[in-house]
């Protein structure tokens, strides 16, 4: 084996220190410090403050809230990433095929995901609101949309569908625009129908963008705040109520730091264990 | 963020950055929410203060506007012992919790018996702790019923004095002009829907915490959680989007002629009286209803003023205080914002009526009115009133379980802290 030369090592970690300190600091120190938190007693409401171990992960898991909380977001995520996916890459399809307008359809289907997420939360708080709103005017009925246990973090999950489908549909029509033609011709040729085509062509294709999308739209849709603490704040009766909305209420409202960070370590231990799946799904794909 | 935090916390108090004593002159730093309206009033009472108090002057900085980023605010701040402020205008929910922490500095002799005589009692309560007082009020703020005059008189009815009458009214007059709602109220899960719940259970003689020991489950406030309830299934004079409204929503559905009857905070006032208002004129307020042979409550809200424990200039942070609630002082606030003064007195001012006459209806509200439950961990306490009072009227538990969790709960956050637990 050849030696390596010390230069051959020191300069190459010169130039990358720079970025390395800043990494650490804005990064590493913040993950440190708040692990390091959630080991301890600190409430600045109830004072005290010092170190308890892994009391408060005890407590995490006796708490009811929390699997509450848990239980809405995986939901949450679940449903709303599906629907975003089939429906992204339908329109992705659909706008793939040339047809006048085309360049105009793309800059329009981009307006709700340019909107920032607290107004377009408020402007379906109007559209749900079940006294004017534009949902129970065009229905017919008089449904309670984010006042109803039932409905509540459905309409969380439509607003998230509405706004960010644009996001997958734009990444995806990049992945199919990059699938060669010849690839089809040949399909065409082999006599295969165009749901074959479909399935044996442009899916695996788009194996790889898939992931991807999945795997941004997972970590959002799992760290969702925003749109539905406008929405509902977490009501009715922590129906809606996310990891986040609730690590929010501990942190900023009733200032329980350590119990606090012991929230946020977990969502970012949840949200690592996705990427982490994502990643070898990935490595999969391209074996 | 959490980082940044960590740094500030340290032992004694801080020095202050920026302003600072310079020769003879002492700046005085009042932190405040925002006034709406001209600044031009507020502002004027602080020229007339330095005048009064030469080489005293006051900067004035207002706060975020939300509620939770102002108790943020302070919080961390307050706990970092900043001396970045002398004076600070505090929620009327705080009082307890900054007294425990010892971030106020107890108010001075001037503030004798006989001078918090003058004040109304509720705010008086939420500012003790501990035996002493931590700050005084300044302005004052309760729930009250509005209802429409026209309609009630349509139907030959006065306005109700208990909570069975409103609902037979109601449904009378809902039976006679349908489309119209009869009663909303704020029942989304926030804190303004605790302020609404209280006011049934002391309505019903129920309270929360009383002489230290957590009374939530009793029959009393069974009886009241159920109402609120009933409100919307059984006796459908509350529609139920309740549980989606906050102050503003209810109060443009009132505003909009769509309601009977609404529960609000004062300010909503004004804004029923405006030119072009649906109701102009044909709005009654009274005090909010109560149970059979029981008396009815408001919720209190309002600001109170206190001193910074770490100010370095304590004895012209309460001369500030003294002049800011003096009679004087709180007139022409009321007058230019149209907040409602702490002292008993200017409810029969010649002036403030003749400006403001709505305000002499509110004197018999703001006496009946009471602090939320007065302990150092009300906000964590908030929390769990929110949840369960909102899985009441959606139907996903029965009073008896909601009040038996909140029981339990209330009891574990006050176990876990005895000794703060002092005063109530």
């Amino acid at each position: 084996m050849k030696q390596r030369h010390p230069r051959q090592f020191l300069e190459p970690l010169c130039f990358l220190s720079p970025a390395l300190v800043v990494l650490a600091a804005v990064t590493l120190y913040p993950i440190l410090y708040v692990l390091w938190l959630s080991l301890q007693r600190w409430s600045l409401i109830a004072g005290g403050h010092g170190f308890i171990g892994l009391q408060n992960y005890v407590r995490l898991a006796h708490d009811g809230r929390f699997w509450n909380a848990l239980s809405n977001t995986v939901y949450f995520t679940g449903v709303s990433v599906a629907l975003e996916l089939v429906l992204g890459l339908a329109i992705a399809v659909l706008l793939h095929r040339a047809f006048p307008g085309k360049g105009l359809m793309r800059a329009v289907l981009l307006i709700p995901w340019a909107v920032p997420t607290v107004v377009s939360a408020k402007m379906w708080g109007w559209m749900y609101n079940a006294d004017y709103g534009i949902f129970n005017y065009l229905l017919g009925t008089q449904v309670n949309w984010l006042g109803s246990p039932a409905w509540a973090l459905h309409a969380a999950i439509l607003m998230d569908v509405w706004k960010t489908v644009p996001f997958v549909a734009i990444l995806l029509m990049a992945g199919l625009a990059g699938v060669p033609p010849e690839l089809y011709q040949a399909a065409r040729v082999d006599g295969a129908s165009p749901w074959m085509i479909f399935r044996r062509v442009t899916l695996p294709q788009l194996r790889p963008l898939i992931l991807v999308v999945l795997i941004f739209r997972t970590i959002d849709a799992f760290r969702v705040f925003d749109a539905i603490y406008v929405l509902t704040g977490g009501g009715p009766a922590n129906t809606t109520e996310t990891l986040s909305i609730y690590a929010y209420k501990i942190l900023f409202q009733t200032l329980q730091f350590g119990y606090g960070s012991t929230l946020a370590v977990v969502v970012f231990f949840c949200v690592g264990l996705i990427t982490l799946a994502y990643l070898r799904a990935m490595r999969k794909a391209g074996a | 963020m959490l980082g940044c935090l960590g740094l500030l916390v340290a032992a004694g108090c801080g020095r202050r950055a920026g302003v600072e004593t310079s020769g003879e002159e002492t700046t005085l730093v009042f932190k405040h929410s925002k006034f709406f309206g001209n600044p031009g009033a507020f502002e004027a009472l602080l020229q007339q203060f330095e005048k009064e108090n030469p080489g005293l002057r006051v900067k004035s900085e207002t706060l975020p506007n939300s509620s939770d980023e102002q108790h943020q605010f302070y919080v961390i701040n307050l706990q970092a012992r900043s001396v970045d402020f002398d004076v600070l205008a505090l929620d009327v929910v705080w009082g307890a919790e900054f007294a425990r922490a010892g971030w106020l500095k107890e108010i001075g002799a001037w503030f004798s018996p006989e001078m918090q005589e003058e004040f109304f009692r509720a705010p008086l309560e939420a500012v003790a702790y501990g035996g002493k007082v931590h700050a005084v009020p300044w302005f004052i703020d309760a729930g009250v019923l509005y209802y429409r005059k026209d309609l009630l008189s349509q139907t030959h009815r006065d306005a109700p004095k208990t909570w069975d009458e409103l609902v037979a009214i109601a449904r009378q007059v809902t039976q006679d002009n349908p489309g119209l709602y009869g009663f909303v109220w704020q029942g989304k899960q926030y804190e303004g829907l605790v302020c609404n719940a209280l006011e049934y259970l002391w309505s019903n003689g129920g309270n929360v915490i009383q002489n230290g020991r957590v009374v939530i489950d009793s029959p009393e406030n069974r009886q009241a959680v159920a109402f609120m309830r009933d409100l919307i299934y059984r006796y459908h004079v509350s529609p139920q989007l309740v549980t989606t409204l906050t102050e503003e929503p209810s109060r443009n559905l009132f505003g909009n002629g769509k309601s009977v009857f609404l529960r609000n905070w004062p300010y909503a006032w004004s804004l029923f009286q405006q030119d072009g208002s649906a109701v102009k004129d044909k709005v009654g307020v009274t005090v909010l209803p109560h149970f059979p042979g029981k008396e009815s409550a408001a919720t209190l809200g309002g600001w109170q003023l206190g001193v910074n424990a770490c100010s370095k200039h304590p004895e012209a942070a309460e001369r500030l205080i003294r002049f800011l609630t003096s009679y004087e002082a709180q007139k022409a606030l009321a007058l230019a914002y149209a907040l409602n003064p702490t002292r008993k007195k200017l409810y029969e001012d010649k002036d403030l009526l003749a400006a403001q006459p709505f305000t002499a209806q509110l004197h018999q509200v703001f006496e009946r009115a009471r602090p939320r439950p007065v302990t150092p961990f009300y906000v964590m306490i908030s929390q769990h009133m929110q949840t369960e009072f909102s899985a009441v009227l959606v139907n996903l538990k029965t009073p008896d379980d909601a009040l038996k969790t909140l029981q339990a709960e209330i009891d574990g956050i006050l176990k876990q802290n005895p000794a703060a637990n002092v005063s109530q």
